[in-house]
């Protein structure tokens, strides 16, 4: 990994989602921490980076390493910590029964994939539809339950549905802007995921280990040799 | 350019990065005018226009609560000064006071900007010394807007209509 990379390009892009993903625009902006919930869930998806080999610790902050490196390193660490609390903090929804919904959903996700010790690709593929998914259950569906109906048909349904399942579904309004953020600080913290440096190729899970065994393109090298 | 070089660049531009995310998460601007406001003030340069702020004062004189507001706000964009923003939120609560009833968005918003303005002064404390006014320092202002937007059996007291607006 590049020193440009490592001391400019991840801390910029980690600290830009870190930023971003509290930004939520109604009547005013505001500017919201990461509760609680999405730390710890946070500290679980890291835990999952470093485990998968998507993230090697020991290339960012280890005693081989100059001091300035190291400091550089303990910044990419912090900045992706932060960025994975907002990750998850403009992925889930702000209120009710569907925030619960997301934090138990997200945190079983990630324990499943933490115990089915995947690879580094196939982590962050997972990723990408946890986020993904989350992103289309917030900003498209919830928002169109949420948002107040034009006709009077779909006022009543709207105010039917509300009804029956007690206000607890429906979401703040947000300025449609809010959405296209989302998407952009999502779409930059799974790029920002992809450029951490990644453990060597030996470290890799077994699943890894046996799909590169079965490489095709290689044995039929072999064979030519 | 050396490797040293390009990690004291990118140390020193993160964490002058996070700081200023900190800063924003613990200010909420609502613009970009708050925050270059902001800055300003958080290095002592900041400036409100003095002709829009005698406006205000003027406008607000005249119990024209709209249009003092719109000029306190031309004089005050970044609403960092304490006695603009203590203007703003007592022209809420003379616009929302009533002898029967208070109107609770005026005193809400009044409570809101008196809160910044108490924010704003040097040790949370302001006072303004403007013989038109009957409450002159923000606890007094807040008292006032907090006991507005309270319920209480006191809001049935027909002697209220006697009350006199300050």
């Amino acid at each position: 990994m590049t020193a440009t990379r490592e001391a400019i390009a991840l801390p910029l892009v980690f600290l830009t989602v870190a930023l971003f993903g509290g930004l939520r625009i109604t009547e005013g902006v505001a500017l919201l921490p990461p509760p609680l919930f999405a730390l710890v869930l946070a500290v679980l998806l890291l835990g999952l980076l470093v485990r998968c080999g998507a993230l090697a610790p020991e290339r960012l902050v280890h005693t081989s390493r100059s001091m300035l490196a190291n400091l550089n390193g303990l910044v990419v660490m912090l900045a992706a910590f932060l960025a994975s609390a907002q990750a998850f903090n403009v992925a889930t929804p702000e209120s009710g029964a569907p925030r619960v919904l997301f934090n138990l959903v997200f945190l079983i996700l990630l324990a499943n994939t933490i115990a089915a010790s995947s690879d580094r690709v196939r982590v962050l593929r997972s990723l990408l539809v946890i986020f993904g998914s989350a992103f289309i259950v917030k900003f498209i569906v919830l928002s169109a339950l949420s948002h107040p109906a034009e006709g009077v048909v779909t006022r009543a349904l709207q105010v039917l549905f509300e009804g029956v399942t007690l206000g607890s579904i429906t979401q703040d309004v947000f300025h449609p802007a809010t959405g296209y953020i989302a998407f952009g600080t999502l779409t930059l913290y799974l790029f920002g995921l992809v450029l951490l440096p990644a453990a060597d190729t030996g470290r890799l899970r077994p699943a890894a280990t046996y799909t590169t065994m079965l490489d095709p393109t290689r044995d039929a090298k072999k064979l030519e040799g | 350019m050396r490797d040293g070089t390009v990690r004291g660049i990118g140390l020193a531009l993160a964490v002058g990065y996070a700081t200023f995310i900190a800063w924003l998460y613990v200010q909420q601007p609502q613009s970009a005018a708050e925050v270059t406001g902001g800055f300003s003030a958080s290095v002592g340069s900041y400036r409100i226009d003095p002709q829009a702020f005698d406006d205000g004062v003027q406008f607000f004189g005249r119990d024209q609560f709209a249009a003092a507001r719109t000029a306190f706000e031309r004089a005050d964009p970044a609403r960092q000064d304490a006695r603009t923003q203590f203007y703003i939120a007592y022209s809420y609560y003379r616009q929302g006071w009533g002898r029967f009833y208070q109107d609770d968005e005026l005193f809400a918003r009044g409570l809101e900007a008196v809160n910044r303005a108490m924010a704003r002064a040097p040790g949370g404390r302001i006072r303004v010394d403007d013989p038109g006014l009957q409450m002159r320092s923000g606890e007094e202002l807040k008292a006032e807007l907090e006991a507005g937007l309270r319920r209480d059996p006191s809001d049935f007291n027909p002697a209220r209509i006697l009350s006199r607006r300050k």
